[in-house]
């Protein structure tokens, strides 16, 4: 979570908190159960939209069959999964996968280790992939290059946070095995980054994704074609190393606007994704 | 201030202001509902106000239209350029311009050793990384445009049907006749064999965005940094990349070009004719 995220749920989480204190001032009995009951809601609600905005949004207009208009002749669906266009009554839904790299891989830890392997079998990896998805697909890989200097600092940053836990944990007796193990991986991957950048490599920052456009003439025909080929996607991109889950929620909108402008600076790139991407 | 500040401060008040008025109430039982009311109201509000982070394009105008279908913008979304070399997005006062680069790549796997194969990753590696801004870069994998092919095809046949209907009406049987018939049946099996099969293409763009205030500070930014970004494709790839002009930018942008409709809809009147 970025600092305007922490803002906007402590602000929020203050004024809820601090109308707990005023509970007394409502009534007595079961109007105070009551009352504590809608604050506690309150709560799990800015919590839930706090990790998972998109599945909590998403359920809520899919249950009151909420559509969205994002710009002239364009609609999503109350799933808020898809994107329509109806052009002279054939319906184009499209809609959005992540493939990102997976946030962990063991791979990390070593990263000169297979090295050769995987630059040799990347390109087969994707012919194959494309060669066997017999649908219109685009995949995105959005990037934006950072500071040298300011990536290292917070690489060095981490390391010794995480060499700080480490000493705490070997310091504590009752610490187990798989805490120090923990520590000890979330060390591997920070040290062979910075490797990596010493070696020369620039850190770049990315986004990557997979958009595919389907046909029906329905609504829903396009959207259960579109279905299909996300799984197809998901099957046929397996072997690439990358997370791919279908996009749902406000990030189908911002994904969406970046086929007519794409963020300018890394500030705008950052503060479009959160949670799923 | 930013609208988005702006609306989180108005609904965390709201949310105060039901809260304080709450408390203000007297107590007894005729004021436990409405102070019940006003609590809910407060959370309400507050939720609102965490929500407004991510969700104020959809916040204001649902409280506005206050119905199902959320018209967040009935403006078609983005327009070309006078030059036609890219297109241009309106957010708030500013204007921003989008311009495709079209990446020439012509190489496959099948055909490299395994050092190529490798040299060609690290290419690509360094492709990515070469810009301090944000850059798309996509390949796309589209259906072959068979549209205008096909519509020349259905204009012959029709042609040719109008005069195989003059003929008949004539009630002549000549050898014209039959040349006629013979030449429907020929361009009828071709336009069925065009429409049976479909034939895709997979293209490689960058795309780069640029704000300004005016339109042609926006198109003049992004045409610099597209510039920028061509020299650094061709020095890393060894390729010409050429800015997109014109309809062809369409192809990137709208549904309807990754699936040409005639295409399409020939080959789906196709198979409803085979199924009935």
């Amino acid at each position: 979570m970025d600092d305007q995220g922490v803002a906007y749920l402590a602000f929020c989480l203050v004024i809820l908190l601090t109308s707990l204190s005023v509970l007394p001032s409502i009534g007595k009995g079961i109007v105070v159960i009551i009352a504590l009951a809608i604050i506690l809601v309150g709560v799990f609600v800015i919590l839930i939209l706090n990790f998972a905005d998109f599945l909590f949004v998403s359920m809520v207009c899919s249950a009151l069959g909420i559509t969205i208009e994002p710009a002239a002749g364009y609609r999503i669906v109350k799933q808020q999964n898809a994107i329509i266009k109806n052009v002279n009554g054939l319906f184009y839904a499209t809609g959005y996968v992540t493939a990102n790299l997976f946030p962990y891989v063991f791979k990390l830890e070593a990263a000169a280790e297979n090295e050769d392997v995987k630059l040799i079998t990347s390109p087969e990896n994707w012919e194959r992939a494309v060669m066997n998805i017999g649908f219109p697909f685009k995949y995105h890989v959005l990037s934006t290059g950072m500071d040298v200097q300011k990536s290292r600092d917070e690489l060095e940053g981490k390391r010794s946070y995480e060499e700080f836990q480490m000493s705490r944990a070997l310091q504590n007796k009752s610490a187990d095995e798989t805490t120090i193990t923990n520590i000890q991986r979330r060390l591997n991957i920070l040290q062979s980054k910075m490797d990596r950048i010493s070696q020369g490599e620039k850190p770049i920052a990315t986004v990557m994704y997979v958009e595919t456009t389907a046909i029906g003439v329905s609504e829903k025909a396009a959207v259960d074609a579109l279905t299909q080929q996300i799984n197809d996607l998901q099957i046929s991109m397996s072997s690439m190393d990358v997370d791919l889950s279908r996009i749902m929620g406000r990030e189908i909108y911002t994904l969406f606007n970046f086929n007519f402008g794409l963020p300018c600076t890394k500030e705008e790139l950052e503060a479009s994704f959160d949670m799923q991407s | 201030m930013n609208p988005k500040v702006l609306v989180l401060i108005g609904f965390m008040a709201l949310s105060i202001v039901f809260i304080a008025i709450a408390v203000a109430l007297p107590h007894g039982t005729l004021y436990v509902v409405p102070k019940l009311i006003l609590m809910a109201l407060a959370v309400l509000f507050d939720v609102l106000a965490f929500a407004s982070r991510y969700y104020t394009f959809l916040i204001l105008p649902f409280a506005r239209q206050r119905k199902k279908n959320i018209v967040i913008s009935d403006q078609t979304p983005y327009w070309l350029s006078s030059t036609g070399e890219s297109i241009i997005r309106r957010e708030a006062q500013d204007f921003i311009a989008t311009v495709y680069i079209n990446i020439p790549i012509y190489v496959s796997a099948s055909e490299m050793t395994d050092e190529e194969k490798a040299r060609f990753t690290m290419q690509v590696s360094r492709l990515v990384g070469l810009s301090k801004e944000p850059v798309r870069f996509t390949a796309e994998l589209y259906l072959m445009n068979k549209d205008s092919y096909i519509q020349k095809l259905k204009d012959t046949i029709s042609r040719i049907e109008d005069d195989e209907a003059k003929l008949v009406e004539q009630k002549k049987e000549s050898p014209e006749l039959e040349h006629l018939r013979g030449e429907l049946s020929m361009w009828r099996k071709m336009l069925d064999n065009v429409s049976s099969y479909t034939s895709y293409e997979l293209g490689t763009f960058a795309a780069v965005s640029a704000r300004g205030v005016k339109e042609s500070e926006a198109i003049s930014f992004a045409q610099q940094r597209a510039r920028e970004l061509m020299s650094g494709i061709g020095t890393v790839l060894g390729v010409s990349p050429n800015i997109v002009v014109g309809n062809e930018i369409l192809k990137y942008v709208e549904p309807e070009y990754l699936i040409p409709y005639s295409t399409i809809t020939e080959q789906i009147a196709r198979i409803v004719r085979q199924e009935v």
